[in-house]
């Protein structure tokens, strides 16, 4: 007899057609290894339950029996579409814990790759997007500028996708040669790709019907469950951490949160596309604002932060990244805590999925846009 | 005999040579004595074996002309490394399908698992009967072709089905259902959009309806029947699961729908019946709306298959454009739009014929 | 009724726009890069598999085996040993065994080396039939750079 004893659902036997549906860990929407439990009733969900851990790899453990710069590889390896902004918020900590003054080339940098990963992952996002919902092309059209993108990322550090180029105290180089003329190039035609992406697959009308209205997320529920990034500000809330905290340089930056109304799965699309231009400006912007000079501060051979707590965040392309470190003061982290948003923003699939049918389920699954390494770390 | 006169037959008038040539043949069978019904019999194994040769080269044109035309509308190259410009890469894969292991799955209801790509296969096939490739160039010209047709091609639903229920599993049972749903939603528009074009030619018969049209251009049915050939080909394309309509698949949702079991020989007759329905849908669509095999210059078989292909190359581009449709809207889509305007598309066609 | 028509209308205008962007691509150029025969031009800072190269100037390599990667390496995928000679280890590499299997690129190793031994090579295309091929001695190896690394690689890291 089969063992069923780890399926968290159990089908009612009261005469109802439901039966029990095992989505993934190999299925070709749950992205990655997710598992879902569903309950269904014909095509009609009416239960849910993630089953996670496929691919813990006890990050957080790791990182206790590491040296403080030997952390940064890692955190490429959590949300791998925007490997930047993990080492951001982390490099962030650790500054901040020893009082570091990053200089302001290197801010302006950050800025720029940041805002490049963002778009990088924005644009995975809308091809991974198109294939859920069954429209092959827009893979090819995103990957080509994400190309690009790669392209000068790798021109930069070395790295395609765990690009491990911030380090404590600025960067571990300053920009290739070259660099703003393959930005300038990237900025002034990517606009133009975003109304094809739009017009393409955002505002047809076969999924313009389903998605507006479908799986609608209120902002009290989102902020109850802690979702963050675009998913929380298309549910209306004007949260974005790059106005709040103004980290970095993005006080002296002009953009603005991209919010929507609805919440519903097409304004979380609308919300990531208006995302994609914005970036676009802050990049802009900083091109034209960069100054030169260093891009490393005076940061000690050894760092040993003195004992102590922090917690720094930043807005990642899914939502708030942040990282918590207590420090004992020594080489080593006594404790590293990461706050991914993949996780909580996966955990309000069952408050907004039930009642819709097998097809809408994976069109909201999508529009959450979580990424499961991010999740089990 | 008169050489030239008889490849200008071949190539023009293929009904009259093929028809002389049978006619010979009976007189030399009937000479012996023997039974007519086995030479006719005979006759018809010899056609089906054509057909069949057909479907298989067909497919495998077909699949390389997708890969291509996909690859053309997204910006890379296809296939091009088997063969000059990858030409045999159809070939490569059905060899590797030959190999791969056939897989039961387990408490899978063999006969209907089993039986499920053959229905499939055999529905479209037995489609190619009453297809005028040419001028008398027709397997068997019945004076019900029209309905014929859709009769036959109605029959895959229940190999999609038992596919479905076969394979013991979840997935396939939802994508055999949904595809049920969808085959017999979208049966209504076509049959009122072929109802259209038959009050027009007066016939269900396939020869009748391309003669109606003539040879003159402006004559062919998609003029009236503009929305009579976009109603088609959108209710065609949905019968035959392909495009946005291939909700039975529907690959991120359902895995692979009603052929998520299917392996190896299996699942290459899916395919294949898959590539032929595509074809058949838009060769119908080309003898039903653009005249058939009719066409100034070219022998009728080349005028055939480039309005075919033209139909094809249609569906091919909207399948890799559009996302997939929920399968309530498709109901939703069938009922609320398709039919009323093939509804309105009939009466005013009726209206039409009476006043003029 | 209106509202009918003009919804379907404007379906089948977005519909349009979807077709009228697959077809402008249709007409553009295929990005494809045909990988095995045609090879990116990759930058110069590009992170493949780390090697130890010969300095010319030297005709030798220019690891002292002081373990300074060793200790650099998150993954411990780095082991060097000393020459010794008499009795007396000499500041000179006998051995430098790497372990691709468990390197992660992160040019760790390359940032903390003081005499620049180490750079990370444009090689990417690293599977191996067997897995004890992936433990590489970078000494016995004797690796030669070539083209745009070697000069990354003479000037220490410098770029013109």
């Amino acid at each position: 007899m089969n063992n069923y004893s780890n399926i968290p659902l159990q089908a009612s036997n009261n005469g109802a057609d439901e039966y029990i549906l095992n989505m993934g860990p190999q299925h070709p929407s749950t992205h990655g290894v997710l598992r879902l439990v569903l309950k269904l009733e014909g095509e009609t969900v009416k239960d849910i339950v993630p089953d996670l851990g496929y691919v813990h790899r006890g990050l957080e453990k790791l990182f206790e029996n590491r040296a403080y710069g030997q952390i940064i590889p890692y955190l490429d390896r959590t949300d791998y579409l925007s490997a930047m902004n993990n080492e951001w918020a982390y490099v962030m900590a650790v500054e901040k814990l020893m009082a570091i003054e990053v200089p302001q080339r290197a801010e302006f940098m950050r800025v720029i790759f940041a805002e490049l990963n963002r778009i990088m992952s924005h644009l995975l996002w809308y091809s991974a997007y198109g294939m859920d919902v069954g429209a092959l092309t827009p893979l090819l059209y995103a990957f080509r500028e994400r190309e690009e993108i790669i392209d000068m990322v790798e021109a930069a550090c070395g790295g395609r996708l765990t690009h491990n180029y911030y380090r404590i105290g600025g960067f571990r180089q300053d920009l290739p040669k070259g660099f703003f003329d393959m930005l300038k190039k990237f900025i002034s035609h990517f606009n133009d790709k975003v109304d094809e992406y739009e017009a393409l697959l955002i505002n047809n009308v076969i999924f313009m019907k389903r998605a507006q209205g479908v799986g609608v997320l209120k902002k009290e529920t989102a902020i109850n469950y802690g979702v963050t990034g675009p998913n929380l500000r298309a549910s209306g809330a004007d949260i974005d951490l790059r106005k709040q905290d103004a980290y970095g340089v993005y006080g002296r930056l002009d953009f603005k949160a991209c919010l929507r109304d609805n919440g519903d799965t097409w304004d979380r699309c609308k919300a990531r596309m208006a995302e994609m231009r914005e970036s676009l400006k802050i990049l802009k912007q900083c091109m034209d604002m960069i100054p030169e000079g260093e891009v490393m501060a005076k940061v000690p051979k050894i760092i040993k932060p003195a004992a102590g707590e922090v917690y720094t965040r930043v807005e990642g392309p899914k939502g708030e990244v942040g990282v918590y470190i207590v420090s004992d003061g020594t080489e080593k982290p006594y404790r590293i805590k990461l706050r991914q948003p993949s996780f909580s923003n996966l955990s309000v699939i069952k408050e907004i999925t039930i009642g819709h049918k097998i097809a809408d389920l994976v069109a909201i699954m999508g529009s959450l846009d979580v990424i499961i390494p991010e999740i089990d770390r | 005999m008169d050489f030239k006169k008889l490849l200008w037959d071949l190539f023009y008038d293929t009904g009259k040579p093929l028809s002389q040539f049978y006619a010979w043949a009976h007189n030399l069978w009937m000479q012996t004595g023997l039974p007519g019904f086995i030479l006719d019999v005979f006759f018809q194994l010899v056609i089906a074996v054509v057909i069949a040769v057909f479907i298989a080269l067909n497919a495998i044109w077909i699949i390389y002309y997708e890969r291509k035309f996909a690859a053309l509308l997204q910006i890379r190259k296809g296939p091009n490394r088997v063969g000059p410009f990858g030409l045999f890469q159809t070939v490569a894969d059905t060899v590797k399908m030959l190999l791969k292991e056939d897989i039961n799955p387990d408490k899978s209801d063999i006969l209907t698992f089993w039986a499920a790509p053959f229905i499939i296969f055999a529905a479209s096939f037995g489609v190619f009967l009453v297809i005028p490739f040419g001028n008398g160039l027709i397997a068997g010209d019945v004076n019900i072709g029209m309905l014929y047709v859709l009769a036959i091609s109605g029959l895959a639903v229940i190999g999609i089905l038992s596919a479905g229920f076969g394979s013991n599993s979840k997935y396939s049972l939802i994508g055999g259902l949904r595809s049920a749903a969808q085959v017999i939603s979208y049966e209504i528009p076509m049959v009122l959009t072929v109802l259209a074009v038959v009050m027009l030619a007066g016939s269900l018969k396939m020869s009748d309806i391309v003669a109606a049209q003539t040879g003159n251009p402006l004559k062919w049915y998609f003029i009236p029947q503009i929305v009579g050939l976009v109603l088609f080909l959108i209710a065609g394309n949905a019968e035959i699961n392909r495009g946005p309509f291939d909700l039975p698949e529907a690959e991120s949702e359902l895995v692979s729908g009603f052929i998520t079991e299917y392996s190896g020989m299996k699942f290459a007759m899916f395919f294949l019946a898959e590539y032929t329905n595509l074809f058949l849908t838009s060769a119908l669509a080309a003898t039903l709306f653009l005249g058939g095999w009719q066409g100034p210059f070219l022998p009728p078989v080349v005028w055939f298959m480039l309005k075919t292909y033209f139909i094809v190359t249609i569906l091919m581009w909207a399948r890799w454009t559009f996302p997939r449709i929920r399968v309530d809207h498709l109901m939703a889509f069938s009922w609320k739009i398709l039919l009323p305007i093939a509804l309105l598309n009939l009466l005013i066609t009726a209206f039409l014929i009476k006043v003029i | 009724m209106i509202k009918y028509v003009s919804e379907i209308i404007k379906g089948i205008i977005s519909l349009m726009q979807g077709l009228g962007v697959t077809l402008k691509h249709a007409f553009r150029k295929p990005i494809t890069l045909q990988y095995p025969d045609v090879k990116a031009d990759l930058p110069v800072r590009v992170r493949g598999r780390l090697v130890m190269p010969i300095d010319p100037e030297k005709n030798d390599n220019r690891c002292t085996a002081c373990n300074l990667c060793v200790k650099a390496c998150p993954n411990l995928s780095i082991r060097t040993e000393k020459v010794v000679e008499d009795g007396k280890a000499k500041p000179k590499a006998a051995k430098y065994n790497y372990n691709l299997a468990t390197c992660m690129f992160c040019n760790l190793c390359v940032e903390a080396c003081p005499f620049g031994a180490i750079i990370m090579s444009e090689e990417y295309e690293l599977a191996v039939r067997d897995k004890s091929e992936l433990m590489i001695d970078l000494v016995a190896e004797k690796y030669v750079l070539k083209g745009k690394k070697e000069k990354y690689f003479l000037t220490k890291y410098k770029e013109e």
